[in-house]
């Protein structure tokens, strides 16, 4: 009888714990698994890429496609190597696709920027991308502009 | 110089006895496969340590999430950002404070009272009774307390979890008016269901076989005396409080640092 | 090939912290009967107890019971061995969280795969021997401490076992209480011709059931035999203890200096 209660009402803890995951899972992540089911990697070369992080994202025309896997120095050139990992099977960006490094918002996080580019080839998983454009370094900028107003 | 060294070195002794007895017994009780019969004190436990303490998660979850949201409006619409309102309160309790407080909610209601029990046990012989038996108390006693805390702690944090984000959205869009589509799609955006459930969740893991087994080894190592039972009990709460923040630290810093 | 011992002790020693528990302790419990071990509080009676049920490991020495060692048992094979022990707290030490039925079932369910309607005439007949048959839906916490020992008495004869232990079975009784105690030791024992070992310190209640006894002092057997022997023993230490003289080789003072010269010395 009272094993019975005690049953019952575990049985009713573990459904509502249930309920709640399905919730978060739902409701709150809006289930974005789907895209880790195929990715392929893209390397590029920037020549400044500071505040840049694993795990910053790739978008195009502000989609997320990607994510930044790795970012490693290549001492000789003094550039640094970024890989990115695209979501879904190679061959959706052209050859002549660029890199932009941005910033979301005025103080928001650092991510990569692809600009779509006309070429009849694509990229396939390990490909370069060639064109490339560093951060943009705020005390750079403020450096240009004072020593131009000095001019 | 010579008493305080060798006080230290007697504590750090002493010290490492408990960590081997507590290794030992948490070997001796989870080694070795739960019979079909082992299943149904599992699940007087999950009652006992998860059901009764539904009430006070929920409630502080309701408390915590509404304050939150409440917060996070008053700031961000200096900025008129109030969508994102949604994004910190989902972040925030995902990742931190659902598994911190429901770990610390749970060593003071359910971690006391294991305590309690199997110390009060244990100094009226009911252990040592059992025991003579032939009845092994770690496998009867100890067990099924440690599996019903380590089942009982992750679905609870998932609760607290669900109620504080609705607590969130009461005050912030039913109360305050925030755009519901902005607060949810934000949310939606930016919540991970790796990263930020999922890794929330491995933490809540890990707190319920730290509290659970603190709280288990307390009353199970406790002095069998009215006062000693009082200092085991007392010492779960500090015990557990402390390694739960400790071990959340720790875990943040290897599950979202950015170090290699 | 049964030996004519249940219990065999042979040379045990034990030491806890400071203090000699047992050195070189030898004795032999007889099979069937009643034995009691009797000596002054403190001399590890129930603590010889606890090593005989395998609880408490000696330093050195043997424990044979029914000839196999317990102080050389593995886990699995003691916990085996203790199914044949029932044993009596002085604390009666009932499960709380059960009530006076499912405390006496407890044993049978854990160790008989019996079926439940077997379990529940079983129990209702050990109830019935200490006379709580009445009393099977109470909680432990509703018990008086005689009754809560009786059940514990029931629970600990629930599988039959070979034998039964009592630690200070009429400690902290009223007359009645006792007398009752008494009268289940003897007739317990008859009935399932099991062998029981009593430790205790009240001479009268013991004198009168015993068949053998045992007088521990100073971790050591100081002398056995049927009680009216022992009574009338010539060695002073004996029969003071056993006739309950307040003092004797056994001081009543605990060792201290001189009073006179106490009382004159400065304070601090």
């Amino acid at each position: 009888m009272r094993m019975r209660t005690i049953e019952i009402s575990v049985g009713a803890f573990v459904l509502a714990g249930m309920l709640a995951a399905v919730f978060l899972v739902v409701q709150v992540s809006g289930i974005n698994v789907s895209q880790s089911e195929q990715t392929y990697k893209l390397s590029a070369r920037f020549d400044d890429v500071a505040g840049l992080r694993i795990r910053s994202k790739v978008s195009m025309a502000g989609v997320t496609i990607g994510r930044v896997t790795d970012i490693a120095v290549d001492t000789e050139f003094g550039e640094a190597i970024v890989t990115l990992e695209i979501d879904g099977a190679p061959g959706g960006l052209t050859a002549d696709t660029g890199a932009k490094i941005l910033t979301e918002g005025m103080l928001g996080a650092r991510y990569i920027g692809l600009i779509p580019g006309a070429d009849e080839e694509m990229l396939a998983d390990g490909d370069e991308i060639i064109e490339t454009q560093g951060a943009i370094v705020l005390e750079n900028l403020i450096g240009q502009f004072l020593s131009n107003m000095g001019k | 110089m010579e008493r305080m060294l060798r006080q230290v070195g007697a504590d750090t002794l002493s010290w490492l006895q408990g960590l081997g007895r507590a290794t030992v017994m948490w070997i001796r009780a989870a080694y070795r496969v739960p019979k079909p019969s082992d299943w149904m004190l599992v699940i007087r436990q999950v009652y006992s340590i998860g059901v009764l303490s539904m009430a006070i998660i929920v409630l502080s979850a309701f408390a915590i999430g509404s304050v939150i949201a409440l917060q996070f409006y008053t700031q961000l619409a200096r900025f008129g950002a109030e969508d994102a309102v949604g994004v910190g309160l989902a972040l925030v309790l995902l990742r931190e404070l659902g598994p911190v407080v429901t770990a610390l909610l749970f060593a003071g209601r359910a971690g006391s009272a294991i305590t309690a029990e199997i110390g009060l046990m244990k100094t009226t012989e009911q252990l040592s009774i059992m025991e003579m038996m032939g009845v092994d108390p770690l496998r009867r006693i100890v067990a099924p307390r440690l599996w019903g805390g380590i089942i009982s702690m992750p679905l609870l944090t998932l609760m607290f979890n669900t109620v504080a984000i609705y607590g969130g959205v009461v005050v912030a869009v039913h109360w305050l008016g925030a755009d519901s589509g902005g607060f949810w799609s934000g949310m939606q955006n930016a919540v991970e269901l790796w990263d930020d459930l999922g890794k929330g969740m491995i933490k809540s893991v890990v707190f319920a076989v730290v509290v659970t087994w603190i709280a288990v080894y307390q009353g199970y190592d406790c002095e069998p005396t009215a006062e000693g039972m009082g200092l085991a009990t007392t010492r779960t709460v500090v015990m557990s409080s402390v390694l739960i923040l400790a071990f959340d630290f720790f875990l943040t810093l290897l599950m979202y640092g950015d170090f290699r | 090939m049964e030996s004519e011992y249940l219990i065999e002790i042979e040379d045990l020693c034990l030491t806890r912290g400071e203090k000699v528990v047992f050195d070189g302790l030898t004795m032999r419990v007889p099979r069937g009967g009643i034995t009691a071990v009797m000596g002054p509080s403190g001399t590890g009676k129930t603590t010889l107890l606890r090593v005989i049920g395998g609880q408490v490991r000696p330093d050195r020495g043997s424990v044979r019971l029914n000839g196999a060692d317990v102080c050389r048992m593995s886990r699995a094979e003691l916990f085996r061995a203790r199914r044949d022990i029932g044993m009596l707290f002085q604390s009666s030490a009932l499960f709380t969280d059960m009530d006076v039925f499912e405390n006496v079932a407890f044993p049978m369910r854990v160790h008989t795969d019996l079926p439940e309607d077997t379990i529940r005439d079983l129990v209702i007949m050990k109830l019935n021997a200490v006379g709580l048959r009445g009393a099977r839906d109470l909680m432990p916490s509703q018990l008086s401490g005689g009754m809560a020992r009786r059940v514990a008495l029931a629970r600990a004869i629930a599988l039959d076992p070979d034998l039964i232990m009592y630690d200070e079975p009429f400690t902290g009784q009223d007359p009645i209480a006792m007398g009752v105690i008494l009268e289940l030791i003897k007739q317990l024992n008859d009935a399932l011709g099991a062998s029981s070992l009593l430790v205790s310190h009240d001479i009268h209640e013991t004198v009168e059931i015993a068949d053998y006894v045992f007088v521990l002092a100073d971790g050591k057997v100081i002398g056995e035999g049927a009680p009216k022997e022992l009574q009338q023993h010539q060695n002073r230490r004996i029969s003071q203890f056993m006739r309950g003289d307040p003092d004797g080789p056994v001081p009543f003072h605990y060792p201290a200096d001189d009073l006179q010269y106490d009382l004159l010395s400065e304070a601090g």
